[in-house]
């Protein structure tokens, strides 16, 4: 591999999320449109000033073939340059940052939507349809006839976790109840009250052994960031933070096994590959925080390694309380870097953070996973 | 750092009926992308991410794309893109290869689209779900309805007859029947198509395309990697994508295709095209319907409005013409989804390249232009300039 | 040839899509015979159905009117092949230009004679008067309009 210079760094200078919620009475366009115009409001942007809107949304919880034909003039597309990718929106992020460091826009937008057009009175229903779009989104000879889900695989790796690892349940248990209790008091709470280990042992069994309270809440909206050129950037008022580099990874398929004896082999790539772009050459430490996407408790430690960062004092891994509170499907990797550049504005202006997000359609197989190095400016 | 980007690998299977495909979705995959790869003059190890496309809802598989490129035979761990655009995500995925090598992060990316519609039962009733729902889809409006539109709205501004439109069909089926990746190879006569089975007016059956299987491949590389081949590479000069409104109703003029007009100034603007039909010495239009390619030709600025059809008459567009389009048949005569949508930009890189099937090459070609469309009411539209890059002199 | 081995995959999903303040109200007025439309506040174009933002201002939209139930058909299409779970062809559907509105209200048109496909375009040539027939039991969705047929 021959040496590639750095790609150019990238400025953070809008980001909105919508309220997330279990359900919005909300056309999926007019919530990509709020993000993105309250992203836009920020830095004093118009829509004529986006070159490139990535969008990233996926057709089946969308309800519609193509739903990006629904949302694209929401995020700024109408007459110009736009895509949608099905992934989590950390990848549009990087597609949009990628468009940036080309020199082939001056600002690009990137936003992340999620509002399952389906009806449930409460989480278990949510998921209950959620599930049922995982099971179609496995391989359709040998996985799905036998029930593969994303929380099926999700309970199988954290067995595994408990069998060969020597974490316990209640290991996890208390994980889980820091985070939740940690979440409830910031900005987005997906659960509003403190909880215990002991509640979280309590909670309805969900997919042997992971528990209702160890999964995140379902929870619904959109949320938007607009980059800029340097030289952009430097005339906007907004955001101060840069995206010095970021990594994408794609997680291996159901009979490799990976997903469950090395399911931090996937975030680890996307953690080589961002690190390198950005010249972070350790981690440990030059990070002041990290934003974690753990679906499960049993992926905390694993994903938390993979990024090199085990070090880190546990307020500083997801101070937002991550996804133990509530997942906002693919809106994900938006909504922790808001996080994150949030974090930095409070406490580490000239910090630097480093923001993960994972897909969670089929587990930890055919996991996306991506990592965006932040640093405030 | 940014850096250009071009097409030096390009891989597309040959077609046919899904009814007569002994190929299955992840065969003809493979044999796409090992042709690319081969074409590319590198192995898999060389790349260093995957775009694929897939359109749920067609496909037995949500992100079907995801599965398929996991079973090529290119490594377990090759970083993915999933894009789903509709008709454009074909073009698209060379548009965000591009980007990812342009930005410096990547030299070598693949773009694959399959075989979208293999497999689906009843493909019309899928595609209707992108019509828009609510308040188009139950006043009976799917897929081909929602191309007649345009058709009927062109006709009523230019008094198109039905035997012009079928000129169109005519033309397009004789350059299939020259091309040996096409699925349509015969050839048809103008009363043939006019007195085909009707569908929506004022289309008849063969003014529509196939549900054809193949898949498409290509390899998106750095200058740099390209100019170190033997062989010249298309270098990608410009390149844009622009969206309309979601509804039907909010499209404007349906007799002109104002969108695709604005996007073409834009990519002119951004390659400095300025004398279109004299600068481009091939072209290759997604045009799955008839009356398509005559308003793409005039949107595209090759002629006048409703100057189309007799740009198409007058062998311009033909082999030996000044400005040969479609001279793969296009998607009237070959549509296996997003291998469809990702063939204009394949035939068109490998025109530039010198490398097209020899019966359907254009001797000399440096320069040329690459579309795709798609969405509800083709509201979505992307485009590309490509051009010759030799390769460095060796000393 | 041997036939291909295959095996069949079906989904079935069951959807509630949301409807949205902007087409809610816009589902209601069809209840009451309303044809409500709403406006751009920088461009002033109104759209028919309402849309929450205006794609081009990139802004919230505001003011709701009325619409008269009666336009120009700008472009139809008759249908001789129809799909699965839709109407029974033949049928016709039109893009219709309600007086105000700046976008084109979809909606099926009746009053042609099917009997000769080369016929129909003459039938209903650019710019017929088309008004919309009221639906005897409306529920709040687009078909309350039960179709548009030839005014005058
Ligand atoms: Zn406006």
């Amino acid at each position: 591999m021959p040496t590639r210079a750095r790609p150019g760094p990238v400025h953070v200078v809008g980001l909105s999320c919508t309220p997330l919620l279990p359900e919005q009475d909300a056309v999926l366009d007019e919530l990509v449109f709020d993000a993105v115009s309250a992203a836009l409001s920020e830095c004093a942007l118009r829509k004529a000033d986006v070159g490139l809107s990535v969008l990233a949304s996926m057709d089946v919880p969308d309800g519609r073939s193509i739903s990006s034909g629904l949302t694209t003039a929401a995020a700024a597309g109408y007459l110009s340059d736009s895509y949608r990718l099905e992934a989590d929106s950390g990848s549009a992020v990087a597609a949009a940052a990628q468009a940036v460091a080309a020199g082939d826009v001056e600002v690009a937008v990137a936003v992340g939507v999620h509002n399952p057009e389906h009806h449930a009175t409460d989480d278990a229903g949510r998921r209950a349809f959620l599930e049922q779009l995982s099971n179609l989104a496995f391989e359709p000879a040998f996985d799905r006839p036998v029930g593969m889900t994303a929380q099926a695989v999700y309970g199988m790796q954290a067995a595994h976790a408990i069998r060969a690892s020597g974490v316990t349940l209640q290991d996890l248990a208390e994980l889980s109840a820091a985070a939740i209790t940690r979440g409830a008091a910031g900005r987005r709470p997906g659960r509003r009250s403190p909880v215990t280990a002991a509640e979280v042992l309590a909670s309805a069994p969900v997919a042997w052994p992971l528990l209702d309270l160890m999964f995140p809440a379902p929870l619904t909206g959109a949320a938007a960031v607009v980059l800029a050129s340097p030289a952009r950037a430097a005339r906007l008022l907004g955001r101060s933070a840069v995206v010095t580099g970021t990594g994408q990874a794609t997680g291996d398929h159901t009979w490799t096994g990976d997903w469950l004896t090395r399911p931090e082999a996937t975030t680890a790539r996307a953690a080589a590959d961002a690190y390198r772009n950005a010249a972070l050459t350790d981690p440990a430490s030059s990070v002041d925080v990290v934003e974690l996407s753990a679906p499960t408790p049993a992926l905390h430690g694993p994903y938390l390694r993979a990024l090199g960062l085990s070090g880190l004092p546990p307020a500083r891994v997801s101070p937002s309380g991550g996804l133990a509170g509530g997942h906002a499907g693919l809106a994900n990797g938006i909504v922790r870097l808001l996080e994150a550049v949030e974090w930095l504005e409070t406490h580490e202006p000239r910090g630097r953070a480093v923001v993960h997000s994972v897909d969670t359609v089929t587990g930890t197989v055919s996991e996306e996973a991506t990592v965006a190095v932040v640093e405030g400016v | 750092m940014a850096q250009r980007a071009a097409v030096v690998g390009v891989g597309i299977t040959d077609a046919t009926s899904p009814r007569k495909q002994t190929r299955s979705h992840v065969e003809l995959c493979q044999d796409a992308v090992w042709a690319a790869v081969e074409h590319a003059g590198i192995s898999p190890a060389d790349l260093d991410a995957v775009v694929v496309g897939n359109i749920d809802g067609f496909e037995g598989t949500v992100l079907g794309g995801k599965h398929v490129t996991r079973l090529l035979g290119l490594g377990p761990h090759l970083p993915m893109v999933v894009l789903n655009t509709g008709g454009t995500t074909g073009g698209n995925l060379m548009q965000v290869a591009a980007r990812m090598v342009r930005a410096g992060t990547h030299d070598r990316v693949l773009c694959l689209g399959g075989p979208t519609f293999f497999g689906v039962r009843d493909l019309q009733s899928a595609i209707n779900t992108n019509s828009p729902m609510i308040v188009e889809q139950p006043l009976g409006m799917g897929g081909f309805h929602m191309g007649a539109f345009a058709a009927s709205a062109y006709q009523a501004r230019h008094g198109t007859t039905v035997q012009d439109l079928a000129s169109v069909v005519v033309a397009d089926h004789r350059k299939a029947s020259a091309n040996p990746h096409a699925h349509l190879r015969y050839t048809l006569t103008e009363t043939e198509v006019v007195e085909g089975t009707p569908l929506s007016s004022p289309l008849t059956q063969p003014m529509v395309c196939p549900v054809s299987t193949s898949a498409a491949a290509m390899v998106v590389a750095s200058e740099g990697v390209a100019r170190s081949r033997t062989s010249p590479a298309a270098l990608i000069r410009a390149m844009g994508t622009s969206s309309d409104p979601y509804l039907g109703g909010g499209k404007g003029d349906f007799a002109v295709m104002e969108n695709l007009a604005a996007l073409a100034r834009r990519v002119y603007a951004l390659a400095d095209v300025r004398d279109p039909r004299s600068e481009f010495d091939v072209v290759e239009v997604f045009a799955p319907y008839v009356h398509m390619q005559p308003m793409q030709l005039e949107a595209l600025g090759f002629c006048g409005p409703g100057e189309g059809i007799d740009l198409i008459r007058s062998g311009a567009t033909d082999a030996g013409g000044d400005l040969p389009t479609n001279l793969s048949g296009g998607p009237k005569c070959t549509n296996a989804g997003v291998a469809g949508e990702l063939a204009p930009y394949a035939y068109t890189a490998l025109q530039v390249m010198g490398d097209a099937p020899e019966s359907i090459q254009v001797p000399g070609a440096r320069t040329g232009l690459a579309h795709g469309t798609g969405g509800s009411f083709f509201q979505f539209e992307n485009l590309a300039v490509f051009s010759r890059l030799d390769p460095q002199e060796q000393s | 040839m041997t036939s291909p081995l295959t095996q069949t995959v079906h989904w079935d999903l069951t959807y509630d899509v949301h409807l949205g303040s902007t087409w809610g109200r816009f589902m209601q007025g069809l209840r009451e015979q309303k044809i409500l439309a709403n406006s751009c506040p920088e461009c002033s174009r109104t759209f028919v159905p309402p849309q929450a933002y205006c794609e081009a201002c990139f802004v919230r939209t505001q003011e709701w009117t009325e619409l008269p139930a009666e336009g120009d058909l700008e472009v139809f299409t008759v249908v001789w092949q129809g799909f699965t779970g839709g109407p029974t062809p033949p049928y016709a559907v039109g893009g219709i230009r309600l007086a105000g509105a700046d976008t084109l209200l979809m909606h099926v048109v009746t009053g042609l004679d099917f009997t000769d496909p080369a016929t129909v375009r003459e039938q209903l040539p650019h710019g017929s008067r088309v008004r919309a027939v009221w639906a005897a039991e409306r529920t709040g969705q687009i078909l309350d309009i039960s179709h548009f047929e030839p005014a005058g």
